[in-house]
């Protein structure tokens, strides 16, 4: 169990899983199908994972593999999958996938997050050090948080080993004040 | 769908940069507060509906129950977002005083509501005893210090300020050779950079 505070897991949680409901509930409005607020059995809904993991433990659902997981996104992964769109799919796709992987009956999920996630690491801390600025913000839009979490830090890295070899102010306004009069960096 | 909008709100934290404090956004918290009094209503209505048909609430495993489960963890999930938005402002608002210092300048005042602001003042005084008690104050040389003294340029205008024995004109652009601890404040406020030469 992470954090019960963790931001990004609560957001990871908020992505959407097909499920079919095994038993009947009544009076909740989750089913945007149904005239009345009930659920039938055999009924398709998509449902917030938080959810979905909740009323599976309880036998209540039987989960589908998410869209994000399908066939074509394994296909462009294995084409290449340094230029696949992640973040469109997922923007939490490798902690979705380690939640996701445990619960429906599909073992290849696990291989994929991580067949992934080895190649695509490489081309994200190379891009991190060599890109042009306006460049590598099109290579951004396609990472996943993870993935940018990475090249941020490999970037700030850098940039502190640069600023330790060259010496300067190492006191600064709190960085809390915003950006609005940092000028000659 | 359950839980939207109180995602709606964890989400607002983490799409501020890092360290940033956004406006408190208590117009959705109090709507998320409304949805989880809603959810506890429907719960306590499908409870009720169990037991007049005369079953077993602990037992029963109908359409009712799972409907009762779905709200029940609805108003968990809910619970778990406005505490996490809370908690994470609070832990924002905490590192404000090692950063900022007690006095909070008024473009980052107006994005703390009431109990926040009164949470910042309790801590500060709560620091402020523990420092004289100490008879140190915990608050300056944050980053090691090289050298007691630095040289420092005034980007805004400060004023006269009394320091130590004497009182020192901070007009803006002119530089001082000052006592680093006297410096450190106005730097990390940013009305004041340091030179290295």
């Amino acid at each position: 169990m992470a954090n019960y505070y963790d931001i990004d897991d609560i957001i990871t949680q908020e992505e959407f899983v097909s499920v079919i409901f095994q038993k009947a509930a009544g009076g909740v409005g989750i089913d945007p199908s149904s005239e009345t607020d009930s659920v039938e059995v055999g009924s398709k809904v998509e449902l917030p994972f938080w959810l979905a993991h909740e009323l599976q433990l309880r036998q209540a659902v039987s989960m589908n593999v998410p869209a994000c997981f399908n066939q074509k996104t394994r296909l462009e992964i294995q084409a290449d999958s340094a230029c696949v769109d992640l973040r469109s799919r997922s923007p939490y796709f490798y902690e979705f996938g380690c939640k996701i992987a445990p619960l429906v009956a599909d073992r290849t999920i696990g291989p994929l997050l991580l067949s992934a996630f080895k190649s695509r690491y490489k081309e994200v801390l190379t891009k991190a050090h060599t890109a042009a600025y306006p460049a590598a913000s099109k290579h951004l839009t396609i990472l996943t948080k993870e993935e940018t979490h990475l090249y941020e830090a490999a970037q700030s890295s850098m940039a502190a080993f640069k600023k330790w070899r060259m010496g300067g102010p190492r006191f600064q306004r709190a960085s809390i004040l915003g950006r609005k009069r940092k000028s000659n960096e | 769908m359950y839980g939207r909008k109180a995602c709606q709100l964890v989400k607002e934290l983490a799409s501020a940069e890092k360290g940033q404090l956004t406006p408190c956004n208590s117009d959705l918290f109090d709507q998320v507060a409304a949805e989880c009094s809603q959810h506890h209503l429907e719960l306590q209505s499908l409870i009720r509906k169990i037991q007049e048909e005369g079953l077993d609430v602990q037992t029963t495993r109908n359409a009712d129950h799972y409907g009762a489960l779905i709200h029940h963890l609805s108003l968990v999930r809910n619970k778990r977002c406005l505490v996490a938005y809370v908690y994470n402002r609070a832990e924002i608002i905490r590192s404000l005083i090692w950063k900022v210092g007690p006095v909070l300048p008024p473009e980052i005042q107006e994005k703390l509501n009431h109990t926040e602001e009164d949470y910042f003042k309790k801590l500060s005084t709560a620091l402020q005893a523990y420092m004289s008690r100490l008879d140190l104050d915990l608050t300056v040389d944050m980053v090691p210090p090289k050298d007691p003294y630095i040289q420092v340029r005034v980007l805004d205008d400060i004023g006269v300020v009394l320091s130590d024995d004497k009182t020192t004109n901070f007009a803006r652009h002119s530089m001082h050779f000052l006592k680093r601890t006297d410096a450190e404040q106005f730097i990390s406020r940013g009305l004041m950079e340091e030179l290295t030469g």
